[in-house]
């Protein structure tokens, strides 16, 4: 009996997620904007920076300067995920079934992610070239995805979490942005933190690199762990 | 229309399978408020099973919310609600899978053809052999040249037929119909009604209607709703039609809940 509750969790997630990746890659609605969106983001920081100067390098705030355009980003596409369900009353449709609640956050958190990660794929080089000059990266190659995906879990987890609850509000975006910012402070912090050490490298580095990810670690697992405590009531309120 | 067979196009039950003998609903003192509201103000009725119950009763009067507490979309906030021998609260993932909703609302996913729309949820409900079934009630609901077409192309009466092919996907043995021929031309009310007279021997329906003739020659019970309360509830035999319409008529002038 448990192992067939099981089977069906497992169909129903892949179904969901599966419906979500199809679904955008018709419509290529949550990518493009996100992608044009980041990249506009960028290209902004660049004019801002314009007139720094040459002791001035870009390298000391680039972390903090991709987090800031990836936060933007996921709110604008996670707020998308979820619109897509409300329309036509699908998000019903989906809670009528008999699918577990957290089912239902998984497979919408994991598409999110999906999403998130295929437009950082696509800025990075953007972004490396108009604030990375060639040569300036210290770091080891292999930090900067590392940082990337546990920063971006959490991004999905919490966002996921908080665009469910903000679906019914009238003013969804904000609503979104003013609970989803103080939330996501301390991953951000230490998502900062650990790019910063992989883009400037140095003595310490490795140590504030691990830092960095054993914080977005700890967040990771019980942002998730309360997102699937919470989703049930969420959705049934 | 095609699609009669041992397992039924239509019911996806077994046309031997034995008939239930609980009461399909049972509602007791069901209230729900909103705030300081009452949009349901204590509720009870019973509908026996293979009955088929209109629910009347101005805008505002608490037909919708009724419908969400019974498909376990609301929880209610006094009283118990049990459908398919079921409650509302306690048993509801089990009671998912022996109910299906038709809304005015299709509720399907507009990029997604006929075909994945069906599929997604028999997914969602664990359909054994899903792609037969699909293809099942994909020629009974007239659909099946369309099977690979998005939804957002076709039109309102095709999309309540492929919803009424969504809501029988599992076999259900409780139907809700919340306004089901709101929007619909004259040739989907045909079909509709053909479908619901295909089906019908074989689940238990509660339909929301403003069309008190519609509604009554449907019915095998009435029921009439104002401000959250039952005004009226009797079965079909028992309704004088002349006076069933002057209660519904007053029950307009009385607002919303």
């Amino acid at each position: 009996m448990a192992s067939e509750a099981r089977g069906l969790g497992v169909r129903q997630f892949k179904a969901i997620l599966r419906k979500d990746i199809v679904m955008e890659l018709r419509t290529k609605e949550m990518i493009t904007s996100m992608g044009i969106y980041a990249l506009l983001t960028m290209v902004i920081y660049q004019v801002a920076l314009s007139q720094s100067g040459t002791a001035f390098d870009p390298r000391n705030i680039a972390a903090g300067l991709l987090w800031l355009a990836f936060v933007f980003t996921s709110m604008l596409g996670l707020n998308r995920s979820l619109v897509h369900e409300k329309d036509q009353g699908c998000l019903e449709a989906l809670l009528l079934s008999p699918v577990d609640r957290p089912v239902i956050f998984f497979s919408k958190a994991v598409g999110n992610l999906v999403f998130l990660l295929i437009v950082q794929v696509l800025t990075i080089p953007v972004f490396a070239f108009l604030f990375l000059q060639e040569g300036s990266y210290a770091g080891e190659w292999w930090m900067i995805p590392l940082a990337l995906l546990a920063g971006s879990v959490g991004i999905s987890g919490v966002g996921t979490l908080l665009a469910t609850m903000s679906v019914n509000t009238k003013g969804k975006d904000f609503v979104l942005a003013v609970l989803f910012v103080p939330l996501m402070y301390p991953l951000l912090l230490a998502a900062v933190s650990a790019t910063s050490a992989a883009v400037l490298g140095g003595d310490g580095s490795v140590q504030q690199f691990w830092t960095g990810m054993g914080m977005m670690a700890g967040f990771d697992a019980i942002m998730l762990l309360a997102s699937f405590a919470l989703y049930e009531f969420i959705v049934g309120a | 229309m095609a699609a009669s067979s041992a397992r039924s196009g239509l019911t996806g039950r077994s046309m031997t399978e034995p008939a239930t003998i609980y009461a399909a609903v049972e509602v007791r003192d069901l209230t729900r408020t909103f705030g300081a509201r009452k949009a349901l103000d204590r509720v009870s009725f019973d509908l026996p099973t293979g009955a088929f119950l209109s629910v009347f009763g101005p805008n505002g009067a608490g037909k919708t919310t009724l419908v969400k507490v019974l498909t376990t979309l609301t929880a209610p906030s006094k009283g118990t609600a049990r459908v398919s021998g079921f409650d509302v609260v306690a048993d509801a993932v089990e009671l998912r899978s022996r109910i299906g909703l038709i809304s005015h609302n299709p509720l399907l996913y507009p990029d997604l053809s006929a075909e994945e729309n069906l599929a997604f949820f028999a997914d969602m409900y664990g359909v054994a052999d899903a792609g037969t079934r699909v293809r099942e009630l994909l020629v009974a609901v007239e659909l099946d040249h369309r099977r690979l077409d998005l939804v957002r192309t076709f039109s309102r009466g095709m999309l309540q037929r492929l919803s009424i092919a969504r809501a029988l996907l599992h076999g259900p043995e409780v139907l809700f119909l919340d306004e089901p021929y709101s929007g619909l031309d004259p040739h989907a009310v045909e079909i509709l009604d053909s479908l619901i007279e295909q089906i019908r021997a074989n689940h238990t329906f509660v339909m929301i209607s403003h069309d008190l003739n519609k509604g009554l020659a449907l019915c095998s019970h009435a029921l009439i709703l104002a401000k959250g309360k039952v005004v009226l509830s009797a079965p079909r035999t028992e309704i004088d039609e002349n006076q069933f319409a002057a209660t519904y008529r007053a029950t307009v002038g009385m607002g919303v809940a």
